[in-house]
């Protein structure tokens, strides 16, 4: 069997080298919009990194290798997966913690007060005014039913179409476009007031 | 656009994506700088995967096929030596005295010979007698 020319391994190098950085383009695309998807659903910020990090790893691993424009709903299908596994985690925890007759030391589900403490740094009013808005949206957020919450950041903060939305959420299109409309419906209802 | 759709208030639409996109865009710091290292762990992970896992194919198929190869030569020739070496050489070289040791031990009536020649000696002495009386009359 002959050997490869050297122009392969260059040729391979460079294939290697140009999915590299459309992979790393691509999460750093993501990143942040999937940090404040998985926050919002998992209501705790270490927990929604670990959850980021778990689909990138994932899908550099396992779908490194497929073309860049099936990247998004497997990047989200991984998150979406791992954000129903650390809930159905925390309810089964939270399940056996309030059998047991004696809490021990939960110091580390207690948060911390140092973090807890208000900030004296003056806050420009319009970050207040964000943060405010935000918070609301949040709180009308945490109260719809998990698939319209992820519906409604899909479509939303991501920007997937009813397609990729569907895939990602390994679904129907007519269940995306029923849990979206619902989803904007609720929240209209909770967040006019506050908006109007 | 489908009915469903239609329903769907545009203004409430974008005025939700401007809020979480503006949400999006004050993440701390702290935050940014940790899935940055997610990031560069998981592009790391990518490229470390292929190329072993195409060199691991290409190196290791030979020894894997003569490593194969040597233990199945081994497991073919095993049973065939174990037979042919070593039992004749074990087994044949002792072969004499094994049978005697344990015809005594299958035979009853050796061991109380045994047994009665510590209690009582007259038995042997007299067992020698007849054989010499039986050789000298012959």
């Amino acid at each position: 069997m002959p050997l490869a020319p050297h122009g392969d391994v260059k040729l391979s190098d460079s294939t290697s080298n140009s999915q590299s950085r459309a992979l790393n383009q691509f999460l750093a695309g993501v990143e942040l919009k999937a940090f404040k998807i998985a926050q919002t659903a998992l209501r705790n910020e270490d927990d929604a990194l670990d959850a980021v990090q778990h689909a990138m790893l994932q899908l550099a691993r396992a779908y490194a290798n497929k073309p860049p424009e099936e990247w998004k709903p497997l990047f989200y299908r991984i998150l979406e997966n791992r954000i129903r596994d650390m809930q159905r985690r925390r309810t089964v925890r939270g399940k056996v913690i309030s059998w047991l007759p004696l809490r021990g030391n939960e110091e580390d589900d207690e948060p911390d007060p140092i973090n807890q403490a208000p900030s004296h740094d003056p806050q420009p009013p319009r970050r207040l005014e964000i943060a405010e808005a935000m918070g609301a949206l949040e709180r009308a957020l945490q109260g719809l039913p998990r698939r319209q919450q992820q519906v409604f950041m899909l479509r939303t903060l991501e920007g997937l179409d009813v397609a990729e939305t569907a895939t990602a959420m390994g679904c129907s299109e007519g269940s995306v476009k029923t849990h979206y409309f619902r989803a904007l419906q609720s929240l209209r209802a909770q967040l006019g007031e506050f908006w109007t | 656009m489908s009915p469903i759709e239609e329903q769907i208030p545009a203004e409430l639409e974008r005025r939700l994506q401007g809020l979480l996109e503006q949400s999006v865009a004050h993440v701390d710091g702290h935050i940014r700088s940790r899935l940055n290292q997610a990031r560069q762990a998981a592009v790391a992970e990518a490229t470390r995967d292929r190329r072993p896992a195409l060199l691991r194919a290409v190196v290791l198929m030979p020894a894997a096929g003569a490593l194969a190869a040597a233990v199945l030569v081994a497991f073919v020739l095993w049973p065939h030596s174990a037979q042919q070496v070593e039992l004749p050489v074990t087994v044949m070289a002792d072969a004499g005295h094994s049978m005697e040791d344990l015809d005594l031990l299958a035979d009853g009536d050796g061991l109380d010979l045994v047994s009665a020649e510590e209690a009582d000696g007259s038995f042997l002495e007299w067992a020698a007698d007849q054989t010499d009386v039986g050789e000298t009359s012959t």
